[in-house]
């Protein structure tokens, strides 16, 4: 089956040998697994010497499960508590978690999605790349190579491997976002030639040998980055959030030996595979399809990107197909497939099956919940590009997908999924000169909103899908940098979709820059509406306008995606979030929840009538009996239209 | 000097007098949760009567209430408006727009979908103070304010909050709103951002404003009228009602500010837990308080009890920027209920069976399985000395529903099943004590572990184990231990002032703002003090710098040192800041970094330690095995945690003399406690009637 290349990274990249003996005396597991399918398979099992198979009782299980997901927990804090750049401290864009020696995910942090299912992608491209070709104890390894696993370039890697007498038996690792690592442009990049013009590229370098520093690397570190102090010290507090996990991961060894531990791991995986799979069972067999989609690859304005999705159910398993979707672009605009393509079909399946605020109990974010997953996506396409594309902005591609699998098995599980959400990213990068001469970035992650749901309206204002990080207070920004916040409310220039359940309202956000500089932004969905399902109306797309304080009267309209432009001072950037779509009848709202919506100015008076039929006097009295009246005429009209 | 303490608890309200050096009464009614005023009073009446002291003799009560949490809990607080710097209506909806579950489509914001102030509510007014200085760009449009009022009036809002961007550089523009206000609307609680919490970050200072307003008016009414109930029954004492942070606070105080008594309830434990320790000179413990449906835990170093970092303090999902103690609190208590899930994995809690249905035993209709049917299903819990004979429960329905929903379909005997729920529910536990302790920096080896609340001494030695704690300290009446806290508990007011400054470069000019700054704070503690009628001498102020290294978005609290900050001294501060980082997150950045950001000063006035009867001296040689044999009751099978059934003898506490010692396996029996000693532990009373239980 040719068309389904899915991550042979070793094909696409310079070829490298894979690492000898992992580890001083044995642990040849680390060196057998390559990553040539998306579909995971259970490794094998914990035995005992004897090759007995060791059966872990549920108690112990449930004391070893909750031990490994305090550790994540405490690894995610003492990295974001620690850390100086404004997008790890205050966004909190970062993961961390413990994996075993075949790089299996045994406990994430909560932080933000795509990092948390992206760290085994990174191990094994680590396990390709290693310096020295072996892991040690004590090694301290960072990695940030899109086409050996990473995520994307910014989201560096740092790990440690842990040995237990003598044996390698698993990893603590994190990942987090760095405001600049030498790209192209300042923070952000899009339209760039290659992987090369995104910065530094690390490859299983390693930062400590044996526990001895390697203060080459820091040294080299120094001087490539345009905010180098920032980067230097917030990978120290990585490493401090690794050890932490180690000393964790040790611990639980030492106490419930070495043998029960491995045994418990893997049945925690596959409890939370079992789960997986119960919940893909009760969708219907079939290939459901839906496709949306992108504005434009940042350099060739107006060509419109299609994306495709194919989900297929067989009984317990599920593969997703991205077959149909654009060839890979000239940009920076593509999708590592290891770290970002497969986290984001598997952040799908996590959120709509293993939903965690409807799940009574809490169940392991581990790789069991990825096993039954299988993603297909050609090589040379988007979501798969090949060596040497650049790779760095593909955040939107990845929300998107995700809403069109949504949107594709919205017929056979109408309650569980959600109408149309905002499905994008805007990801904007400020940077300029200070007056001594040193560079200032900052990186804003700006909110989405969220189709409306079966029983909920959709969220408004808040991080969409795959994303899912803290803003920047605006106090904070305005002591540290030369910007001010001139606006930051819900949008009121357009309505969310209307419906039984409305979508959620986008945010503007007006940010002011007080000295010339240079911005990039990472954002799409201003031509595709988010959709509404089920009757529900169609949300609104996003925008971007520029204007200066000085003359606030010419607004110029900007492209989604914008790529090192200069600004100059008391330039205002007014991002405009799009606005989720409505799920079911908006005849079927009660006519006082919209009234409720109307004195909250969530909706206007006109929207009131002409979507919803309800009529709500100047004074913001609700007219109950004109209400019926439109409302009965509005029902008669969809029918002769539906006819 | 007679002295009361009232902590209202969901089931009971605990009572403490203190008549006189070591004369001490202590007493329980029922709680009334429709107004917790009337059991209080009836309490106080009943325990004066009890004590025979006579209600105008006695001199100070302090109340620990859950009012205002349960406002939080059920979301029925006030309707609130809110003037707000004009583009900025939103802050309170949008939050840091991060949702509240990662893989979640169907999650829910409670932000939004239950806000404090609903947004027709929130009205923006044109009014602008710029950063970093703190200029005046526009002035506060004077009539915008007027004509919101007009509206606030016609909807009839309880509660006025004035939130301005920036605030914390600048007051002018919201106090001079207030003023507006407290003319256009005078009979409304009112409060600004900067006079509730003057620090930075926009969001989380308007959110405390908005938990103040939404708490305000009720809390208030509550707090005055229970001070106006007890003068009208002859009770002249002053009134003192516990906050989040451990110290106490006037009627007044409280009533302005009632944000700052949100976590009332539980602080009083924590102290207790902290004077208990102190009985037998134990500085370091770790207090578990288990309750019915919750477990609070918080680690006591050197008998100093932490305070959150103000960052991380949150009242359900809403911000919370009010000093509270480092609690952590979990979903395990005695009604926690065992189960098996979907995909066959054994779970314990955090769903509770509460008082009503209650454990499967307490026959009120209760099916599941609790952690109490547990231990009766071990014997660990006498039937007929449930709650000291109060109730009766039935072991044959923990036996039953264990058997049912547990053991059969595991495969396993009750027994094992039983031990499973108390090991799982112990784990959980032993999780949340590590990352109270542990994940701060302490080491629980070298803490004593001390368990109270009615269920907290069955647990006691399985956590200390579990966690490594060096002894269990089972203190004289784990029942009522937070009513004790209540009366060892400081006079206490804290003041904060945001004073951003990096030392290593700092000037003349910058430590005179500084000094400037903690002058004024200092004084705002002591007038406090001193209303309360504190002498100067007895005013203790401590003073912090709360720092971070530059660039950070976190502080750490370090001491300052005495006198003015200058030049000279500027490196103590440094030093402890460094040591504070080093102990959170094991490593230390450059010394030229550090930047203080918010100066606080706490005022605290010690109050005179109360003083715990001792027990009477056990005799030595064959007496004082006479004496412990006069303790003992009867003896019943118990399981023990290692599966082991055996004949164990039970004690009768209120018979133990200090110095006696007592082998596992024993139970040691008093009203509504009970103190498990497993084989291999010895435990032994002091001189105060403390248990100190250690491993053999």
């Amino acid at each position: 089956m040719a068309r389904k290349t899915t991550a042979k990274s070793s094909k696409t990249g310079a070829a490298r040998k894979a690492p000898r003996a992992t580890a001083k005396r044995s642990a040849k597991s680390a060196t057998k697994r390559t990553p040539a399918r998306a579909a995971k398979r259970p490794a094998k099992k914990a035995t005992t010497a004897k090759g007995k198979k060791i059966k872990v009782d549920p108690i112990t299980l449930q004391v070893i499960g909750g031990a490994l997901h305090t550790a994540a927990r405490e690894m995610g804090h003492v990295l974001y508590r620690m850390s100086f750049s404004s997008i790890i401290r205050e966004s909190e864009d970062l993961g961390a978690g413990l994996f075993d020696a075949d790089y299996q995910t045994l406990s994430e942090s909560d932080s933000t999605p795509l990092h948390i299912g992206s760290i085994p992608g990174y191990l094994r491209g680590m396990a390709k790349t290693l310096e020295d070709g072996e892991w040690c104890e004590d090694d301290v390894v960072i990695h940030n190579h899109p086409y050996y696993g990473a995520s994307h370039s910014p989201d560096i890697a740092v790990a440690i491997p842990i040995f237990w007498e003598g044996k390698l038996v698993g990893f603590s690792a994190n990942t987090a976002h760095h405001i600049d690592i030498g790209a192209a442009t300042p923070g952000l990049i899009i339209d760039i030639p290659d992987v090369f013009a995104e910065g530094m590229l690390f490859a299983g370098i390693k930062l400590y040998k044996k526990g001895v520093r390697n203060e080459g690397l820091w040294h080299f570190l120094q001087y490539n980055s345009r905010t180098a102090k920032m980067l230097m010290d917030d990978i120290e507090a990585q490493v401090a959030s690794a050890r932490l996990g180690v000393e964790r991961y040790k611990d639980l060894i030492r106490q419930y030996g070495y043998d029960t531990f491995k045994a418990a791991c893997d049945e925690l995986m596959d409890y939370t595979e079992r789960m997986m799979r119960q919940e893909i069972r009760k969708i219907p067999n079939g290939t459901y399809r839906a496709d949306g989609w992108m504005d434009d690859d940042g350099r060739n304005r107006g060509v419109r990107l299609p994306i495709k999705v194919a989900v297929t159910i067989k009984d317990d398993s599920v593969s997703v197909d991205l077959t149909g979707s654009s060839d890979q672009v000239p940009t920076g605009f593509n999708v590592p497939f290891d770290g970002s393509t497969k986290v984001a079909v598997y952040c799908a399946f996590r959120s709509l099956l293993l939903d965690q605020a409807l799940a009574e109990v809490y169940i392991p974010s581990n790789e069991g919940s990825f096993r039954p997953i299988e993603i297909i996506a050609p090589l040379g396409s988007i979501f798969n590009p090949k060596f040497p594309a650049a790779a760095e902005a593909r955040f939107t591609q990845c929300n998107r997908v995700i809403d069109c699998i949504l949107k594709a098995l919205a017929p056979v599980i109408p309650t569980k999924v959600i109408a149309g959400s905002s499905a994008s990213l805007s990801f904007i990068s400020y940077a300029g000169l200070k007056p001594s001469g040193d560079y200032w970035v900052f990186l804003e992650v700006n909110e989405g909103s969220y189709g409306a749901r079966a029983t909920k309206d959709g969220p408004d204002s808040i991080d969409n899908l795959m994303c899912n990080t803290r803003n920047n207070p605006l106090e904070d920004l305005g002591m540290h940098l030369p910007m001010v916040c001139d606006r930051y409310e819900l949008r009121d220039d357009v309505m969310p979709g209307a419906g039984r359940m409305r979508g959620g309202i986008g945010v503007v956000k007006s940010q002011r820059v007080l000295t010339a500089g240079v911005i990039t932004h990472e954002n799409d969905r201003h031509t595709d509406v988010p959709w509404g399902a089920f009757g529900g109306h169609e949300g609104a797309v996003g925008k971007v306008l520029r204007y200066n304080t000085e003359r606030p009267d010419s607004i110029e309209e900007m492209p989604a995606k914008v790529s090192g432009i200069g600004i100059d001072a008391n330039d205002v950037i007014s991002f405009y979030g799009p606005c989720g779509g409505g799920y079911g009848d908006p005849l079927e709202r009660p006519a006082e929840q919209v009234l409720d919506d109307v004195l909250d100015d969530f909706c206007t008076i006109d929207h009131a009538n002409k979507a919803y039929g309800v009529v709500v006097s100047k004074n913001l009295k609700l007219d109950v009996k004109a209400t019926d009246k439109r409302r009965a005429q509005m029902r008669r009209t969809s029918k002769i239209a539906a006819a | 000097m007679a002295r009361i303490g009232v902590d209202v608890g969901g089931t009971f309200t605990d009572l403490v007098l203190e008549k006189g050096p070591r004369d001490v009464y202590v007493h329980k009614v029922p709680s009334t949760p429709e107004d917790q005023s009337i059991g209080v009073v009836r309490g106080i009446r009943e325990i004066c009567e009890i004590g025979k002291v006579r209600p105008k003799d006695v001199d100070l009560i302090v109340h620990g209430t859950t009012v205002a949490t349960n406002i939080t809990l059920e979301h029925n607080g006030s309707e609130v408006g809110m003037l707000t710097s004009r583009g900025f209506r939103d802050i309170l909806h949008i939050a840091r727009h991060k949702r509240p579950f990662n893989f979640s489509l169907q999650f829910d914001a409670p932000w939004q979908s239950l806000p404090l102030v609903k947004r027709r509510n929130r009205i923006s007014i044109s009014e602008r103070v710029m950063p970093p200085t703190g200029e005046i760009e526009t002035p506060l449009n004077e009539q915008e304010v007027r004509d919101a009022c007009k509206l606030f009036a016609e909807r009839g809002v309880e509660a006025v909050i004035i939130c301005f961007m920036f605030s914390f550089l600048n007051p002018k523009n919201e106090l001079a709103a207030k003023k507006i206000v407290q003319k256009e609307l005078p009979n409304v609680f009112l409060s600004t951002s900067c006079e509730v919490i003057d620090v930075i970050r926009e969001y989380e200072r308007f959110s405390t404003t908005a938990m103040n307003a939404y708490v305000g008016p009720k809390t208030s009414t509550y707090i005055r009228n229970l001070d106006k109930m007890l003068k009208a029954d002859g009770i002249s004492a002053e009134l003192r009602i516990m906050q989040s942070n451990g110290g106490v606070a006037t009627v007044d105080m409280a009533s302005e500010r009632p944000v700052t008594i949100l976590m009332s309830g539980p602080a009083g434990g924590v102290i207790g837990g902290r004077w208990a320790g102190g009985l037998s000179k134990e500085k370091n413990l770790i207090t578990v308080d288990i309750g019915g449906t919750s477990a609070d835990i918080s680690t006591i170093p050197n008998g100093e009890i932490r305070i959150m970092n103000p960052r991380d303090t949150y009242v359900g999902d809403y911000p919370v920027l009010a000093p509270m103690i480092d609690l952590t609190t979990i979903g395990a208590g005695g009604g926690s209920i065992a189960f098996i899930d979907q995909g066959g994995a054994f779970r314990v809690g955090p769903k509770s069976a509460g008082a009503d249905p209650g454990p499967a035993c307490y026959s009120r209709g209760g099916t599941e399985p609790t952690v109490t049917d547990a231990q009766v299903a071990l014997g660990r819990l006498d039937v007929d000395k449930f709650l000291g004979g109060d109730m009766t429960i039935d072991p044959e329905l923990s036996v039953k529903v264990i058997a049912d929903r547990i053991a059969k379909p595991l495969g396993m005997s009750v027994k094992d099943a039983a031990l499973g729920i108390i090991k799982v529910i112990n784990s959980n536990m032993a999780l949340a004590i590590r990352s109270n302790s542990v994940a701060r920096g302490f080491d629980p080896r070298k803490f004593a572990l001390m368990p109270f609340g009615g269920a907290g001494p069955l647990h006691g030695v399985a956590l200390a184990k579990e966690v490594s704690a060096k002894e269990v300290i089972v203190p004289p009446a784990p029942g009522i231990n937070a009513a004790i806290g209540l009366l060892e508990t400081d006079m206490q007011y804290e003041f904060t002032r945001s004073a951003p400054l990096i030392l290593a470069g700092a000037t003349t000019k910058d430590f005179e703002r500084i000094n400037t700054a903690l002058g004024k704070l200092e004084k705002l503690c002591r007038e406090r003090l001193s209303a309360d009628g504190i002498a100067k001498s007895k005013q203790k102020l401590t003073r912090i710098a709360e720092c971070r290294y530059h660039g950070q978005g976190f502080e750490l609290r370090a001491d300052l040192p005495v006198g003015k900050l200058s030049a000279k001294n500027k490196d103590v501060v440094i030093d402890n800041f460094h040591k504070q980082h080093q102990l959170d997150y094991g490593y230390t950045f450059g010394s030229d970094q550090v930047e203080i950001m918010t100066l606080r000063v706490i005022g605290i006035a010690s109050v005179e330690p109360l003083t715990w009867p001792k027990l009477k001296k056990a005799p030595a040689g064959a007496a004082k095995t006479k004496a412990l044999k006069a303790a003992f009751m009867y003896s019943r099978k118990t399981t023990f945690d290692d599966g082991k059934t055996v004949e164990t003898p039970r004690y009768d506490r209120g018979m133990l003399m200090a110095g006696h010692e007592i082998s596992g396996p024993a139970i040691i029996l008093q009203h509504n406690s009970t103190t498990l000693i497993p084989p291999g532990y010895r435990a032994r009373v002091s001189d105060f009637g403390n248990i100190h239980i250690k491993n053999v």
